[in-house]
């Protein structure tokens, strides 16, 4: 690994304290320019022929950093991006301090209501922005100062399409149903309708094709639900 | 073969869902594979031709049930239900299938018992590999589909968004005038010219959210042909893409549903490469690996007879009359009942 001297103290990526590792990347906790910082290292797939591990580690790391940027233009409460290293799949990124909305949601229940419509505000301008998030489930919201901030831009993707915006919406409900089952419904029309704020009129064709996916019964771009969605 | 025993249950299955007629009996005790014949229509060029499919199985049904009750050494009368691949598949081959076994159910006063395709082929990766509860892979020529079973069936957790895998490699190996025929001496004429071929540029890596898609990839292999590259390397770098993202999506529905078995099943399932890539992605989650028995990886009436006898142990079947064939039968709408019941287990009840 090459020495990252110039922005932290720790002179090796291996040497900072893991935060978690997943099969996608492994998340170390480390400082940049005296900020804490997270360090997300992507991992090259042993399954795959190295120079293909290499350009997807590379490509896949420029489009999160991307999203991220876009991200933050368009407003959405997101970490601030620090550095990229495509080459060596390596995104350093605000450190953001606090509970998960998840947690949140189980000690004050609905008292939390308005933290998850802001939560839905928060992936309305995402949407907005031409991104969608792949897997925005309440572990992936941190709540902050009153607010909530989106984290892991690590399945996003640029699209406008009603079918992957409402797949955004599904998963939310799917995680909701999972780890809030008895506010579920609550939880949902909570984020709808910070969602709704957000995008204005196209967004009732989006809760209308999520409604539809939730009725296909499909397991469509489920994944794990952690803090950084590299499980 | 042992003659029919009290308490013994015989199923006859049939498949013929493609360019396999296939029918396969077996029991509920040992050994439980008593008759596996098969009748593969092959293309002279080209692809699979639907009517012709269907005419060949027409041909060959009869002698083919014939064939199977000697095989196994019983006559229909010992034969407790009849089970079929009523879909998904192409309707003129689904129908000569569906028409023998609505035949002999009604003739003979058989139950009858629907299978559906897709399920069998992960029941036979199940069955034969004994892991109760994987995450599967199933590619074949029509089919490429991660799935695992949730809450009563079979959820589909990523697939592909336009080609089947099997009908890339059959595709571009055509194209590229390396078949057919498509596979000889257990290798499939791509992975035949990809040796001695290395990884080049130029190939796209497609995996969207939890899917796949293969068409692009296809497009751009033709392509670099056409511009000089070379064949073994084109042949090389098409494998290892398009194997790479299927087991990406596979690595992904492992980690979210934190499954400790993982299985590989289909026609494309006997491929030596994806099989190593398989084990050491399911290595890295510390999860058992084991690919389908070879002898049932391809289209097969066996794993019909066993997911047919799972099912009618359990009480599924269904009225001759309305046992139409479904083309586009998906294997999240078939409730599973027996899972994860295994051939071996007691009977239930």
């Amino acid at each position: 690994m090459v020495s990252l001297a110039p922005w932290g103290p720790a002179a090796r990526l291996e040497e900072l304290p893991l935060l978690k590792r997943g099969a996608e990347a492994e998340i170390r906790l480390g400082e940049f320019m005296g900020l804490q910082a997270v360090y997300k290292a992507r991992v090259r797939k042993p399954y795959m022929h190295p120079r293909l591990a290499e350009r997807l580690v590379r490509l896949r790391t420029r489009r999160e950093a991307r999203v991220i940027a876009a991200a933050r233009a368009a407003g959405v409460s997101a970490p601030a991006l620090l550095a990229v290293f495509p080459s060596l799949g390596l995104i350093v990124m605000e450190y953001v301090e606090g509970p998960l909305l998840k947690d949140v949601i189980d000690r004050r229940g609905l008292g939390a209501g308005g933290l998850v419509e802001e939560a839905g505000y928060n992936l309305g301008l995402l949407h907005r922005a031409g991104v969608v998030h792949g897997d925005p489930t309440t572990s992936n919201y941190i709540v902050r100062g009153g607010g909530v901030v989106l984290i892991d831009y690590g399945l996003a993707e640029f699209s406008s399409s009603v079918e992957d915006r409402a797949v955004d919406l599904h998963l939310f409900r799917r995680a909701v149903e999972s780890t809030h089952a008895p506010l579920a419904g609550e939880l949902y029309s909570l984020y709808t309708r910070g969602y709704l704020r957000a995008v204005g009129e196209w967004g009732g064709e989006v809760l209308r094709r999520a409604e539809e996916i939730r009725l296909r019964g499909r397991y469509v771009r489920e994944r794990r639900r952690s803090v950084w969605g590299v499980g | 073969m042992p003659p029919k025993r009290d308490g013994e249950v015989l199923v006859l299955g049939i498949e013929s869902t493609a360019h396999t007629f296939g029918v396969g009996i077996v029991s509920t005790r040992p050994p439980i594979v008593r008759a596996d014949v098969r009748r593969r229509w092959t293309p002279r060029e080209g692809g699979i031709l639907p009517r012709e499919v269907a005419e060949f199985f027409s041909l060959h049904a009869g002698e083919a049930v014939a064939e199977a009750l000697g095989e196994a050494g019983v006559s229909i009368a010992d034969v407790d239900a009849v089970a079929v691949a009523l879909g998904p598949g192409m309707g003129p081959a689904l129908r000569v299938g569906a028409t023998v076994a609505r035949a002999l159910s009604a003739k003979y006063g058989k139950p009858l018992v629907p299978v559906n395709h897709a399920v069998a082929h992960v029941e036979a990766a199940r069955f034969t590999t004994g892991l109760r509860d994987p995450v599967a892979l199933y590619v074949a020529g029509g089919n490429t589909t991660v799935v695992s079973f949730v809450a009563g069936r079979y959820r589909t957790f990523g697939e592909t968004l336009d080609i089947a895998l099997g009908n890339l490699l059959d595709t571009f190996a055509r194209e590229a005038g390396i078949a057919p025929p498509y596979v000889a001496g257990g290798l499939h004429a791509v992975d035949r010219c990809a040796e001695g071929g290395g990884f080049v540029e130029g190939i796209p890596y497609v995996v969207k959210g939890q899917d796949v898609s293969f068409s692009g990839i296809l497009t751009a292999a033709l392509r670099l042909l056409k511009r000089g590259a070379r064949l073994s390397d084109v042949c090389y770098t098409l494998r290892e893409v398009a194997f790479s993202s299927v087991v990406e999506v596979t690595e992904r529905c492992l980690a979210h549903t934190g499954k400790r078995q993982a299985t590989l099943t289909g026609g494309v399932a006997a491929n030596r490469v994806l099989n190593e890539k398989m084990s050491l992605m399911a290595g890295l989650h510390g999860a058992v690996y084991r690919p389908v028995d070879v002898r049932l990886s391809g289209d097969n009436g066996v794993m019909i007879a066993l997911t047919g006898l799972a099912a009618y142990l359990h009480g599924v079947i269904i009225d001759p009359g309305e046992a139409y064939i479904r083309q586009r039968w998906r294997i999240d709408e078939v409730d599973i009942p027996w899972y994860p019941w295994l051939p071996g287990d007691p009977p239930p009840g």
